[in-house]
């Protein structure tokens, strides 16, 4: 049934896997912040080096993410569509018909599906190897320190929102097979369509946010938890280290 | 004695329905009582109140003679509830994960949130999986996850709202053992399910719900003559027969 893996935990043994938590939500962060600052086709290269090594290193499987970033992928041809045609600059082709693709508008384009597509890499591969609730204790361990930040509660609200994404992708997926079954596809009107899988979504995301709520209350839901513990070793260091490397490439030019 | 009684209850919903009606129950220790009745007859909504979710519009819910919102962490971790829809009462990503939430929540030192997460494990047969994602397990591991889930706060009532729903044999007979072998350690359990024929043999109680109120309570094999006035199938035996009526062997 459930075939969307992305976000989705994957257990398994390697070094990714057992890395301490903080220094993972490290690595989150300044990768993120290396994909925003790219700017070369250098700087993606290393950065989609990075990630792939990370992804085959941690063994998530690749042929099932890649369909599920197929999703993205259409997210990014859009933006680069969008950028190519908008943006003012020199055209690309002297003489193209219709549209002027301009090259600053293209080069934008590029960078903008790039950096959304690696974004989406690094998430899968942290939240691949990572269970929400190590996530959640270590952005716990971070915010706790911030003044007047509930760190408990954004913590939880965190990893909710995450099992809320599953149990939405999974539901979206059923919704698509059933209707499908029913012959949705003779339908030829999108936005009745749409009408068809969002209302019926809404209403079963909140009846099941209902239900979770009921649940885990019945299971005392509290926001000062048992502490978890954190353990970093030489390697996790290492990860961090070589992530920071990254970063430093990047901002440097 | 009766450790957990409902008195006088009355549940409306905000939007006017009526689901329970003057509901009146006792529920001594040690016992095992089977709740039954039609789809919409209020039994979810009644197990509900036992554990302070729904709060009654009218009547009261005591344990040991106390009204349960006196304490209600306390009375959570005490009545362990193993609710009908398994998905929506697993929240880890990882099936120890999950066991671990209620412990978590009751700031359990770690050691001893690891060592009940491990037996309660134990006790639903899932060792093995434990580093599993709740997800991608069977529809009856996830229900033996969520009966650990509950375990782990060691209560000592527990309360299975159709549990067998949605199970092949195999699944049926696993749930099945455990509730019997619960009850058998000394744990009070009530069984909520309009399958008679798999569970009635163990039954010290049988309890009918009709249209929100409280129809019938008594000897599950005096009960079950009438149950078909209330919609529930009466399993086709008679006298001795009755009282063996399980699917465990
Ligand atoms: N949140 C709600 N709002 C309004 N009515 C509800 C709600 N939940 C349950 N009901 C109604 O309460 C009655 C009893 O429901 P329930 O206890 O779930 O029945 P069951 O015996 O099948 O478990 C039903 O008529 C149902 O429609
Ligand atoms: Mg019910």
């Amino acid at each position: 049934m459930a075939q969307v893996i992305f976000l989705r935990y994957m257990p398994g043994d390697t070094l990714l896997h057992k890395m301490d938590g903080r220094l993972k939500l490290f690595c989150l962060v300044v990768l993120s912040v290396a994909v925003g600052l790219a700017t070369g086709w250098i700087h993606f290269l290393v950065l989609l080096g990075a990630t792939v090594t990370a992804l085959v290193w941690a063994k998530l499987p690749l042929g099932a993410l890649l369909r599920d970033w197929r999703f993205f992928a259409v997210i990014g041809v859009v933006i680069l569509v969008a950028n190519a045609v908008f943006v003012p600059g020199e055209p690309l082709l002297p003489y193209f018909p219709l549209v002027e693709v301009s090259q600053e508008g293209l080069g934008v384009g590029l960078r903008f599906a790039g950096r959304l597509l690696l974004i989406v890499m690094v998430c899968s591969a942290v939240m691949g190897t990572t269970p929400i609730s190590v996530l959640r204790d270590a952005l716990e361990w971070c915010l706790r320190p911030v003044p007047f930040v509930p760190a408990a509660r954004v913590a939880m609200m965190m990893n909710l929102t995450i099992v809320f994404v599953c149990v939405i992708m999974d539901n979206y997926a059923e919704m698509v097979y059933a209707q499908k079954s029913r012959c949705v596809e003779s339908c030829r009107n999108p936005i009745k369509r749409m009408k068809f899988l969002a209302l019926p979504l809404l209403t079963r995301t909140l009846q099941r946010t209902e239900e979770i709520v009921y649940a885990m209350e019945s299971r005392c839901y509290s926001e000062t938890r048992t502490q978890p513990i954190f353990t970093a070793h030489k390697a996790d260091w290492g990860v961090a280290g070589a992530c920071l490397g990254v970063l430093i490439f990047v901002s440097s030019g | 004695m009766p450790v957990l009684e409902a008195r006088n209850l009355t549940h409306v919903f905000a939007d006017g329905t009526t689901a329970l009606r003057d509901v009146s129950l006792k529920i001594g220790e040690g016992e095992f009582v089977i709740l039954t009745g039609a789809n919409g007859s209020g039994k979810t909504v009644f197990v509900r109140h036992l554990n302070g979710l729904l709060l009654p519009t009218q009547g009261v819910v005591t344990l040991d003679d106390v009204p349960i919102t006196h304490n209600l962490v306390e009375v959570r971790r005490s009545i362990g509830l193993v609710f009908q829809d398994a998905d929506s009462q697993i929240i880890g990503q990882t099936v120890a994960e999950d066991v671990a939430f209620g412990p978590e929540n009751l700031r359990w030192p770690r050691e001893a949130v690891q060592r009940v997460v491990k037996e309660a494990l134990a006790v639903v047969g899932m060792e093995e999986l434990s580093d599993r994602n709740p997800h991608t397990l069977s529809g009856g591991q996830k229900r033996r996850l969520t009966v650990a889930g509950v375990l782990a706060m060691k209560p000592g009532i527990l309360i299975f709202d159709e549990p067998f729903t949605g199970l092949d044999y195999r699944g049926v007979v696993q749930i099945l053992e455990r509730l019997v072998r619960l009850h058998e350690l000394g744990h009070t359990v009530v069984l909520v399910t309009h399958e008679l024929e798999k569970a009635l043999a163990h039954a010290d109680r049988l309890v009918v719900f009709d249209r929100g109120r409280l129809a019938e309570d008594g000897e599950p094999t005096a009960v079950i003559e009438g149950v078909e006035k209330y919609g529930v199938r009466r399993p086709h035996k008679t006298g001795e027969e009755l009282s063996a009526l399980t699917w465990l062997r």
